[in-house]
């Protein structure tokens, strides 16, 4: 069943932090916080984690919900995807953590946002984008039939090429009816 | 190897090194921060040598594939960029590894701390799995095959154009595919009916030639001679209606004549379309339909034969003979009055205007309409199928809400596309009519001038109705080309696309089997950088009975897909009694491995057409026997039509045990020398299994057995077991050596047993 109409709010609720007693021990997550955590950055761009006595090098941030919102339920994990712990929000870190942490995510989940598509023509099955983005113009190839270009919230849209690189229309209320209309044919 | 840009050869020279020592490199775009930033990664025998430059991230970034034959722009600034270079030995790196982010990677190194050197996006895949395993061989000091070496980092190109494709994997040459050249591809494919065609189109011109005269009958002939008593047929009304009577008929005669002609071809063209096609997609490989998009594809074959059969049918020859009625009547037209003509033809332009403008705007706003639709019935399939679930949750009002959102979505898209139509159609309608207005003004008036006859008005009014038929079908027909021409696209991509398990060319005939198997050094991922299978070796004597043990995911099923080669090998050979697979011809070799697996296929048929699937001809002594050897014959016998029973789709509904015991019954009439179980009784009950066992003990003997199994005690009559963990083989040996290990099987017996016994608790 598709919950995807169904607005983000009504599943997750961020804000609201006390989960069930009974869930949370037989869920035995371990959550960092400040306290029992220190994360630190080597010369060498990989991030190491030390949590009370164990220190673990070379660790990734996975986010839970990283469509929508990259700041909480943060998953520490090692490169075979075992989890050292998870960080129930950023805010909680000081801030040098938090942009460590940031820098991180956006290493893990690099998707270039849309801010401006220029064209997109379509074409035997595929569709060529011409698009302004946060890391500059960008063009690429996404196969057609719609499953390439995939809406994850009311307004957020996902658009993966043919390598399976992934570009991101963060708000696809807010581009133009020009814009809308040529990435509509795609959706 | 590709070549490597002359910048990055001159940087290399600057510093030192000869650009022919390069074994392989990569080109990691990305950089660790946000944004793109080329850093050139490169392996020679002894160094790794990182390329990077200092200059701001590129403002522009082409990925591969796009517009396929606009030049991959990877930073619009290479030439001038200052390149530092950092060699790092390779003996000093102890390992180096490609990290898979999120649609993207990283160069990792180990000097022993380790180092994220570069990242790259996904197109990049390939080579960065190339590149770690050409430097895993060097630091082992093993031999570097020149296939590795030779790695084509270029994606594969169209052999007609030579245009690279846009997507790896998926050969279909969109320039190729261009429109022309699918029409005069499908024009090809019709090349058969060109008798038929040819029938058609002439009658379909003797109709409408026949038809064309009949509005001057009507018009000039009746009015103005019969009626008004002019001319040659002054007077004669009852040769003019005789002869528009033998007219009509005439055209009705030809009319009936075309389409009985184009029944017969419209049959034959979709039968040829449909078989050529499923006849396409029978030669190609496993993974072919495994790939998602091809799925989709499938599913549409059908619409899109019947979409070409409509081009056949109805597209080639309506447009030639509305073509020449088109010409036809405007000519009569022009001979008649050409300022006339020209006058009621005066609103034409503003049609085509009209349509051209905003006829794709109507047909965004029918296509936002089905979509919204689609999504509502989507929620209505879903609450009713999940009504279980619905009401288990108490969620009624939750699924209300979500209706009420879904259908006032559509009901907005169809408000739009309805207000739209309304006022669209109505306009085009007058447009059309002013034409005719016209004629009865201009006309009219020359009537009473005396310059015109009525029946000529008449005739004039007439021709210019017919006219309209044919002019709303060129207007249509833009649409409708590219309809057909997507769907002939999809179709002949089915016919174009290349399997990815070839046999060779001289591929020998394996006929007598002993059953040996070996599997040494297989190395199998089905995507690049994320192998499966990693350094796998066994081997099987003949009649011997291999166990393969492991946690979900470990790369079982995928072991013994390879050994029948539903897919190939990526490093390593599997040889069966000393033959190399590759060499082999697929249809002998997959004659002597039979697979009875988890989820039984049931083909739509009889029981004995099923049992006898792999070997049609079999007797009807050894179907019985096979059913009876397969702990079937029992059931079959008691079913109201025995053997006879239709099954599959629409038919009988056979239980899990009892489809599973037709499969062990086709591999026991197959009687292969290699016999593959894969997980066969896992989604049994107990005793269910208990029974199937037996008959699969049955099967095995004299026959070289690999079986996969979740409980440990199918595989009690295994004269050997291996142990798979992530893909590699970690333990191997009999039960016994294994369980004296204390290793990873015993951990899996033990786990066993204890499921086992809280099984017991839970049925006692």
């Amino acid at each position: 069943m598709t919950l995807k109409d169904v607005s983000v709010s009504e599943i997750l609720r961020p804000e609201d932090d006390g989960s069930s007693p009974g869930l949370a021990e037989a869920a035995q997550i371990r959550y960092l916080s400040p306290d029992n955590t220190v994360f630190t950055l080597t010369e060498g761009h990989m991030l190491n984690v030390k949590t009370g006595d164990k220190e673990h090098a070379g660790v990734y941030v996975h986010c839970s919900f990283p469509h929508t919102n990259k700041r909480i339920y943060l998953s520490i994990r090692t490169v075979e995807n075992e989890e050292i712990g998870m960080i129930r929000s950023l805010d909680e870190f000081p801030e040098e953590t938090q942009r460590m942490l940031e820098e991180q995510v956006e290493l893990r989940y690099f998707a270039p946002e849309i801010s401006k598509v220029l064209s997109v023509k379509e074409e035997f099955g595929y569709s060529y984008w011409d698009a302004e983005t946060t890391s500059g113009r960008c063009r690429f190839t996404v196969r057609g039939g719609g499953a390439s270009v995939k809406l994850m919230t009311a307004s957020r849209l996902l658009i993966v090429d043919v390598d399976g690189n992934r570009f991101i229309i963060p708000h696809l209320d807010r581009l133009s009816d020009k814009e809308y209309k040529m990435v509509e044919v795609c959706m | 190897m590709d070549t490597l840009p002359k910048a990055i050869m001159n940087a290399l020279e600057q510093h030192g090194v000869a650009s022919d020592s390069v074994l392989c490199w990569l080109l990691c775009d990305r950089a660790l921060e946000n944004g793109f930033r080329d850093t050139y990664v490169l392996l020679t025998r002894e160094e790794l040598l990182i390329l990077s430059h200092d200059q701001a991230p590129a403002r522009e970034k082409t990925y591969s594939g796009y517009a396929a034959n606009a030049p991959l722009k990877g930073l619009s600034s290479k030439e001038e960029a200052n390149w530092e270079l950092e060699a790092l030995k390779v003996r000093d790196i102890d390992s180096l590894s490609i990290v898979n982010l999120v649609a993207s990677g990283m160069v990792v190194i180990k000097t022993p701390e380790e180092r994220a050197v570069a990242a790259f996006t996904n197109g990049g895949m390939r080579s960065a799995a190339s590149l770690a395993k050409i430097f895993e061989k060097l630091k082992k000091s093993e031999e570097l095959s020149p296939e590795e070496l030779q790695h084509d980092q270029e994606r594969a190109a169209c052999p007609k154009c030579g245009m690279i494709y846009p997507e790896e994997g998926r050969q279909v040459c969109p320039k190729c595919m261009k429109k022309h050249a699918v029409f005069g591809r499908l024009l090809s494919f019709a090349g058969k009916y060109k008798v038929s065609m040819f029938w058609i189109v002439l009658f379909m011109l003797l109709n409408s030639a026949a038809g064309l005269v009949i509005p001057y009958f009507q018009g000039t002939l009746l009015f103005d001679q019969a009626l008004g008593g002019k001319g040659t047929f002054a007077g004669q009304i009852g040769l003019v209606i005789g002869l528009i009577i033998a007219f009509r008929t005439l055209s009705l005669l030809f009319g009936v004549i075309f389409g009985v002609i184009n029944a017969k071809m419209a049959a034959n063209i979709a039968f040829d379309l449909k078989s050529s096609v499923f006849h396409a997609m029978q030669r190609l490989s496993l993974s072919f339909f495994e790939k998602k998009q091809t799925g989709q594809l499938m599913t549409r074959i059908n619409n899109d034969a019947t979409e070409l059969q409509y081009f056949f049918v109805d597209g080639i020859s309506y447009f030639v003979v509305n073509a020449m009625n088109i010409i036809g009547i405007v000519t009569v037209l022009l001979i008649m009055d050409w300022k006339l003509t020209l006058l009621c033809l005066l609103p034409l332009p503003f049609v085509f205007l009209l349509v051209r403008k905003v006829f794709p705007k109507l047909w965004r706003l029918s296509i936002r309409r089905h979509k919204r639709v689609s999504a509502m019935n989507a929620i209505i399939s879903d609450t009713i199928r999940g009504t279980r679930v619905v009401k288990a949750f108490g969620k009624e009002q939750m699924e209300n809400a979500r209706f009420q959102r879904a259908s006032g979505a559509f009901s907005d898209a169809e408000q739009s596309f309805n207000k739209m139509g309304v006022t669209l159609f109505p306009v085009l309608n007058i447009l059309t009519q002013i034409g005719g207005i016209l004629i009865w003004a201009f006309g009219g008036w020359k009537v009473m001038q005396g310059d015109f006859t009525f029946g000529k008005v008449m005739t004039f009014m007439n021709y210019m109705l017919m006219l309209y038929g044919p002019i709303q079908f060129m207007n249509n027909i833009m649409n409708w080309w590219s309809y057909c021409m997507s769907a002939a696209q999809r179709i002949f991509e089915i016919h174009d696309a290349v399997p990815d398990v070839v046999e060779k060319p001289n591929a020998m005939q394996l006929t007598e089997v002993r059953g040996e198997i070996r599997i040494s050094n297989v190395t199998f991922g089905y995507e690049p950088n994320k192998a499966i299978l990693k350094g796998v070796s066994l081997h099987a004597r003949p009649g011997q009975m291999i166990g393969v043990v492991g946690h979900s995911g470990a790369g079982k099923s995928t072991l013994v897909n390879l050994i029948p080669r539903l897919y190939d090998v990526n490093e390593g050979e599997i040889r069966i009694d000393g033959i190399a697979i590759k060499d082999v011809s697929m249809a002998s070799l997959r004659t002597h491995i039979g697979i009875v697996s988890q989820d039984v296929y049931v083909m739509s048929g009889s029981i004995a057409e099923n049992i006898a699937y792999a070997d049609p001809d079999c007797t009807l002594a050894d179907l019985v026997h096979a059913a009876k050897v397969a702990g079937a014959h029992d059931f079959i016998e008691k079913l109201p039509d025995g053997y006879d029973t239709i099954v599959g789709t629409g038919g009988h509904n056979l239980s899990g045990g009892e489809k599973q015991r037709l499969s062990i019954a086709r591999a026991i009439l197959h009687n292969p020398k290699i016999l593959i179980l894969d997980e066969a009784t896992a989604s049994l009950d107990t005793k269910t299994e208990l029974q199937i066992q037996e008959a699969l003990d049955t099967l095995i003997k004299g026959r070289t057995t690999i079986a996969i199994a979740h409980r440990l005690s199918t595989l009690r009559n295994a004269d050997y077991l291996v142990v798979l963990e992530h893909g590699k083989i970690v333990e191997e040996g009999t039960h016994e050596q294994l369980l004296a290990k204390e290793g990873a099987y015993y951990d899996l017996v033990k786990k066993h047993d204890e499921a086992l016994k809280m099984n017991e608790v839970i049925t006692a």
